[in-house]
C-alpha cells in the first residue's frame, strides 16, 4: 500500500486490554493489544490455545466489552452485538428448526424484509455456496461442510462489512476444508468484504491471509506480523514452494516458542 | 438388521409371545386352582367384566374413564398453562430464578395425596377439588422441566441470533422458545403420567365417579375382577394419551422426524 493514500482502517484495536474475573482471581488474556484491518482485507490470527484470539473476536462481534483500550469499527468504538461483523463459528451455529432456506433469510426477515424478498435473498446466496436443492433440508440432514457453506451465506445474505471467522473449519475433515478455504477465498473476491480469521493452523492462515499476525501467549499481544507475499491462487504447487515452507518454519518458530514459554510457567507455578 | 437391534415384526413377534405366555400363565395357574379365583380373577373373567361394565344402559366403564381423563387433562393444561410461561420465565431471568425456586423446592417433593386433606376441606369433593389436586401434584415439575429446557437452549445459537441482529426479544421468540420446545414437551410427556397418579388417588379418597373410584368401591365388595377391569382400563388411556401426545410431538417438531430417537 503506497503512502500517499490513507484508507481508515474498517477495524482498530488500540491497546486492547480484557481481564476476566475467574474464582481464582483476575485473569488477564489480551494486554496491551494492538491491530489494524484495513478495508478487503484477509487478516489471519494464529496463536496458542488460551492465548485470547477467541477473546478479541468477540470484542469486535460485540459480545464483549474492552477493559481496557478501544475496538473500533470504522472509526466508531464498538458499543453493541454488531451485526456489521457477521461471525461464522466452529460449530455452525444453525438454527436446528429452520430449514436452510429459513436460516439465511434469517437475517433479512429480522429486519423486516417482505417473506418473497428474503426468500429470493436467501435463494442467491445458497446458489452462491453452491447448495442449490438443499433448500427445504434441516441442518442435520447436512454434512458438516455444507451446514458450515449454509452458515456462511447466512452470514452474507445479511450483508455484513466484516466476516469474522472463528475457526470455521476445524471441525471439517482436510479435504472439505481445503475445498471451504477456497470456496471463501473465492466469495471474499466477489464480494470485496474483510475478513478477521481465526485459526491454529499455520497452513490455514498461510492459504488464507493477505496479512498474518502472530499472537504471544496468555496475556495475548501481537508478537509479529507478516505481510504473506505468496501468489494466489494458493493451491498444492504453492504449498510446496520454498517460500511457503520458509514462511511456515518461521511462524511455527515464533508459536513455539510460545507454547513452550508458557507450558515452563506453568510448570513453576 | 445388526447386533443389538431387532427388526420391527421381529420385535412385535416377541412381544406379542411375552404377552401370550404371561397372560395363558395367569389363565393357567388359575384355572388348575394354584392360586384361589377370588384374589386373582383369570383374564378370562377380567375379559368378561370388562365387556360387561362397558356395554349395558349406564356402560359406567366409559363414563369412568371420561370422567377421570378429564380430570387429568383438565388439571394438566392448567398447570402447564401456569407452569411453562413461569417456567420461561425463570430460565431467562436469574433473578426470577432465584426468587422462585426456595418455593418450588418446597413444594415439588409433596406427593398429591398429601394436598386431599386441604383440598378437601378448602374445595370439598367437587370436580374442582380434583383439579387441584392435579394441579398442585403436577404444576412444580412442570416449571422444573420447562426451566432446565430453557437453560438447556444452545448459548451459540443466541450469540448467532445476535449476530444476526435480533433484538432480545426476537431471541426470545425464534431461538429460545424453538429451542426450548423439545425439552419442554418430554417434559409435559413425564407430567403426564404423574397427573394421571394424582388423579387416581384423589378418586380412591373422594370421588362418585372415575377410574379409582370404581378400583376401591370394588374393593370394598370385594370384586377383585373389577379391580382389575379398572387397573386395565388405566393402562389402556394411559398408553393412548401417549400415543397422542407423540403424534402432536410429530407434529409440532417437524425437524426430528425420521432420526428415530
Amino acid at each position: 500500500m503506497s503512502e500517499a493514500v490513507t484508507v481508515r482502517p474498517v477495524i482498530a484495536a488500540r491497546h486492547v486490554t480484557m481481564t476476566f474475573t475467574t474464582r481464582k482471581g483476575p485473569l488477564t488474556v489480551l494486554e496491551g493489544f494492538d491491530l489494524q484491518v484495513q478495508p478487503g482485507e484477509v487478516v489471519c490470527i494464529v496463536g496458542a490455545s488460551g492465548c485470547g484470539k477467541s477473546t478479541f473476536l468477540n470484542l469486535v462481534a460485540g459480545f464483549l466489552r474492552p477493559s481496557g483500550g478501544e475496538v473500533l469499527l470504522e472509526g466508531r468504538p464498538i458499543s453493541r452485538v454488531e451485526p456489521r461483523c457477521g461471525m461464522i463459528f466452529q460449530s455452525y451455529a444453525l438454527f436446528p428448526w429452520m430449514t436452510v432456506l429459513e436460516n439465511v433469510a434469517f437475517g433479512p426477515r429480522l429486519k423486516g424484509a417482505s417473506r418473497r424478498a428474503c426468500r429470493e435473498r436467501a435463494r442467491h446466496w445458497i446458489s452462491m455456496v453452491g447448495l442449490d436443492g438443499f433448500e427445504h433440508a434441516y441442518p442435520e440432514e447436512l454434512s458438516g461442510g455444507m451446514q458450515q457453506r449454509v452458515a456462511l451465506s447466512r452470514v452474507l445474505a445479511n450483508d455484513p462489512e466484516v466476516l469474522l471467522c472463528d475457526e470455521p473449519f476445524a471441525a471439517l475433515d482436510a479435504m472439505t476444508r481445503q475445498v471451504l478455504q477456497q470456496e471463501l477465498l473465492q466469495v471474499v473476491a466477489d464480494t470485496g468484504k474483510t475478513v478477521l480469521f481465526i485459526t491454529h493452523s499455520i497452513d490455514e492462515a498461510l492459504i488464507l491471509s493477505d496479512r498474518l499476525v502472530v499472537m504471544s501467549a496468555r496475556p495475548g499481544r501481537v508478537k509479529a506480523v507478516y505481510c504473506n507475499d505468496l501468489p494466489r491462487p494458493r493451491g498444492m504447487d504453492v504449498q510446496i514452494t520454498d517460500r511457503f515452507l520458509e514462511l511456515k518454519r518461521g511462524i511455527w518458530g515464533l508459536v513455539q516458542e510460545e507454547v513452550v514459554g508458557s507450558l515452563r510457567a506453568l510448570q513453576r507455578r | 438388521m445388526s447386533g443389538n437391534t431387532l427388526g420391527l415384526w421381529q420385535g412385535l413377534m416377541l412381544g406379542a409371545v411375552g404377552l401370550i405366555v404371561f397372560v395363558g400363565g395367569w389363565e393357567l395357574v388359575v384355572q388348575l386352582g394354584m392360586i384361589d379365583a377370588f384374589f386373582l380373577p383369570p383374564p378370562s373373567s377380567v375379559l368378561a367384566r370388562m365387556l360387561d361394565l362397558a356395554s349395558g344402559p349406564d356402560a359406567v366403564l366409559w363414563h369412568d374413564i371420561r370422567m377421570s381423563a378429564t380430570r387429568v387433562l383438565t388439571g394438566f393444561a392448567l398447570s402447564a398453562l401456569v407452569g411453562v410461561p413461569l417456567g420461561l420465565l425463570m430460565g431467562m431471568s436469574p433473578a426470577v430464578r432465584a426468587a422462585l425456586s426456595p418455593i418450588v423446592s418446597i413444594i415439588r417433593p409433596l406427593p398429591a395425596l398429601s394436598w386431599i386433606p386441604l383440598s378437601m376441606l378448602w374445595l370439598g369433593i367437587d370436580e374442582q377439588q380434583k383439579y387441584a389436586i392435579v394441579f398442585m401434584g403436577s404444576f412444580a415439575s412442570v416449571l422444573v422441566y420447562t426451566t432446565d429446557a430453557t437453560l438447556r437452549v444452545d448459548q451459540t445459537l443466541i450469540a448467532a441470533a445476535r449476530n444476526l441482529g435480533a433484538s432480545r426479544l426476537q431471541v426470545i421468540r425464534f431461538v429460545m422458545l424453538p429451542g426450548a420446545l423439545p425439552n419442554i414437551l418430554s417434559g409435559l410427556k413425564v407430567v403426564l403420567a404423574i397427573a394421571w397418579t394424582c388423579v387416581i388417588s384423589a378418586e380412591m379418597v373422594g370421588a362418585n365417579s372415575g377410574l379409582g373410584f370404581r378400583i376401591w368401591t370394588a374393593k370394598e365388595w370385594s370384586d377383585t375382577g373389577q379391580v382389575l377391569v379398572g387397573m386395565l382400563s388405566i393402562s389402556i388411556t394411559v398408553l393412548l394419551l401417549d400415543i397422542l401426545f407423540r403424534s402432536l410431538e410429530h407434529l409440532l417438531l417437524p425437524w426430528q422426524r425420521g432420526d428415530g430417537t
